[in-house]
């Protein structure tokens, strides 16, 4: 009995086990479904045949992504620790790379199924399995199609478990890609899909909104080194306009932060739009918390002007207000 | 890289919001824009640049030898492919949320006919006073003998920035995107910069996931002797989350940023802590 849960390393986090009677796969199911793994839930329950397993092999295809190339990847000891046999005897595992273009060749797989000690009817078993591997990663455009363990048991070949990685970014021609994209979020990661920034939710106190996705790890880096803890990465992306960033701030208000830190460098982002977002949200939400404003590039003379006017203080520079956070933390 | 100011641009998807207000920018920054793509637009102007059906027609008509890219993601693959086709030198995507799989197909195309390509999901290249093929902020820095290569857009600008209020010159800024694929590879640019006589010192700006910077670390060992400067974002990161850009997940044993960290020290390059010490590792350096 499989949980089906978006998380790896399933039976050593006890996710995956067998039930002899009708009784104990029914007690299994109500202890599945009562599991939290990482803030992750089991959302179904695969159950199938047990199978006597005579050897266990791992096999894959894999994009290679900064290589631009695929690799086609199998090994004899497949099964729980493959990224143990990974580290410790990676000579265990055959590794082949290939181009989109060319794909995975009969003589390919063949090759792999001879080298994993295949013989006779079973080598064209095995290639016919990684050639519909090379076929399932080009229908969903996935970058990883990964079966494991592939078993040999008395009636051949099975594939026992499977995973794949698919591209979010194909949403639009994958009906697969688009219907599971929503699972593993939390339900405000959800809404900052839906308003159209990345969100990710930490568990820190102080609410943090940016632009750009690396000036806010960088941002997020240079907190926690002075000991301070993000409630969240938020960033709302180039080019925003005063309703997006409004709705950033109502999201990040809803983690009920200490204080919130706003850090903008305009390109297409305009900083007298943040202004008057910032300016709109303070006024309707009478309970916010204290707001430090870092604000520079496009606009930025407009913008710190604006937040003057309605008596927020603003600065061009950074440190000075992550300065400035640590001090309305300690008051 | 593979472009300078006698290089003439034509925007594919000139006629939409982005593409035209940034062909406005370029144009400001002096970029000579020779033409603008549309399919079924032939004929307009935007900013008096003659918009043209295809690659093909505008090549014909302007001699142009470089495109930037402002197309919505699905439309990429067929725009980047006619451009390549057209035999255009250097592709700059501009566009993000573009499939991998069709940033597949569009590298190994590039490679069979020896053309360029960068991105998606970029801000584009800069060569500070000549040339802008980008949506960068202009006013950064000025021309100088620094180039700054970059996975990520908005810090990259800060850091540019703060290396130009320095009064430090930048000789190439790239921003190579945060894509996993990539038209041009971290290492392909500091293989192009340690060979480049304008540039005496590289800025490389990376971020957690993918292995591009283990790679280049690795490039730079043997291949490099020009002092290297870099910065990693996301050493705070969680596990497994992502952080905006597709590449910057964390899975394995590498892509973390203390891995890199540790891989480009080993390169015997000089790690900036936060992104605002890289103009003083620098000046130390000159």
């Amino acid at each position: 009995m499989k949980s089906q849960i978006a998380i790896g390393s399933r039976k050593k986090a006890g996710l995956i086990k067998i039930a002899k009677s009708t009784s104990e796969a029914i007690s299994l199911c109500k202890e599945y479904f009562n599991t939290d793994v990482a803030g992750f839930q089991v959302e179904a329950i695969l159950i199938e045949e047990l199978v006597t397993i005579q050897q266990e092999y791992y096999c894959s295809i894999a994009l290679d992504a900064s290589g631009r190339q695929f690799y086609l990847i199998a090994s004899k000891e497949g099964g729980i620790d493959i990224e143990e046999v990974s580290k410790t005897t990676p000579d265990a595992i055959l590794k082949e790379s290939f181009s989109f273009q060319d794909g995975v060749s009969e003589a390919l797989a063949n090759d792999i199924a001879c080298r994993l000690g295949f013989s006779g009817k079973q080598i064209d078993a095995a290639s016919q399995i990684f050639l519909k591997l090379w076929n399932i990663t080009l229908k969903l455009e996935a970058q990883l199609v990964e079966i494991n363990p592939l078993v040999m048991t008395p009636s051949g070949l099975i594939a026992v478990d499977g995973k794949m990685i698919l591209d979010d970014d194909t949403a639009f021609r994958q009906p697969l890609v688009e219907k599971l994209q929503e699972r593993k979020l939390s339900d405000l990661e959800k809404l900052a899909r839906v308003a159209g920034f990345s969100f990710v939710e930490l568990s820190g106190e102080i609410g943090i909104l940016a632009n750009g996705a690396g000036l806010t790890m960088a941002l997020l880096d240079v907190l926690s080194e002075l000991g301070l803890h993000p409630a969240n990465f938020l960033d709302v992306g180039g080019g925003a306009s005063k309703e997006r960033v409004y709705k950033a701030l109502e999201l990040i208000f809803k983690l009920h932060p200490k204080a919130v830190l706003v850090n903008i460098f305009g390109g297409i982002t305009r900083c007298d739009i943040v202004a008057r977002a910032i300016i709109q949200a303070l006024e309707d939400f009478s309970d916010a918390p204290p707001m430090v404003i870092r604000l520079t590039g496009t606009n930025e003379k407009e913008g710190i002007a604006l937040l003057k006017q309605a008596n927020i203080s603003a600065y061009q520079d950074v440190m000075e207000a992550v300065k400035k956070v640590k001090e309305v933390l300690n008051e | 890289m593979y472009i300078n100011e006698d290089s003439k641009v034509v925007v594919q998807g000139i006629t939409g919001r982005q593409g035209m207000f940034h062909t406005q920018l370029m144009l400001e920054y002096g970029t000579d824009i020779v033409a603008g793509v549309t399919p079924g637009k032939g004929g307009q102007e935007i900013y008096e640049v003659p918009v043209f059906n295809d690659v093909k027609e505008a090549i014909k008509e302007t001699r142009a030898d470089t495109s930037i890219i402002f197309v919505p993601a699905r439309f990429t693959l067929s725009a980047a492919m006619e451009s390549l086709n057209a035999g255009i030198n250097m592709t700059c995507i501009i566009t993000e949320n573009v499939p991998v799989f069709d940033m597949i197909q569009l590298t190994e195309k590039a490679r069979e006919k020896g053309l360029h390509l960068i991105g998606p999901n970029c801000p584009g290249m800069l060569i500070p006073d000549k040339i802008k093929l980008g949506i960068m902020p202009s006013d950064m820095c000025h021309y100088g003998d620094i180039a700054v290569i970059s996975k990520s857009g908005t810090l990259s600008y800060e850091i540019t920035k703060a290396i130009g209020n320095r009064g430090i010159g930048v000789s190439a800024y790239v921003g190579i995107g945060g894509d996993p694929v990539r038209g041009t590879t971290m290492k392909e640019a500091v293989a192009y910069y340690s060979k480049d006589s304008n540039t005496k010192v590289i800025v490389l700006i990376g971020e957690i996931g993918s292995d591009e910077e283990e790679k280049t670390a690795e490039f730079i060992k043997d291949n490099v002797s020009k002092p290297i400067i870099a910065y990693i974002a996301g050493k705070s990161a969680p596990k497994g989350k992502r952080m905006g850009h597709a590449g910057a997940i964390i899975s394995g044993d590498f892509g973390t940023a203390n891995g890199k960290i540790k891989a480009l020290k080993e390169a015997r390059a000089l790690i900036a802590n936060t992104p605002w010490e890289v103009p003083q590792l620098i000046k130390e350096i000159l």
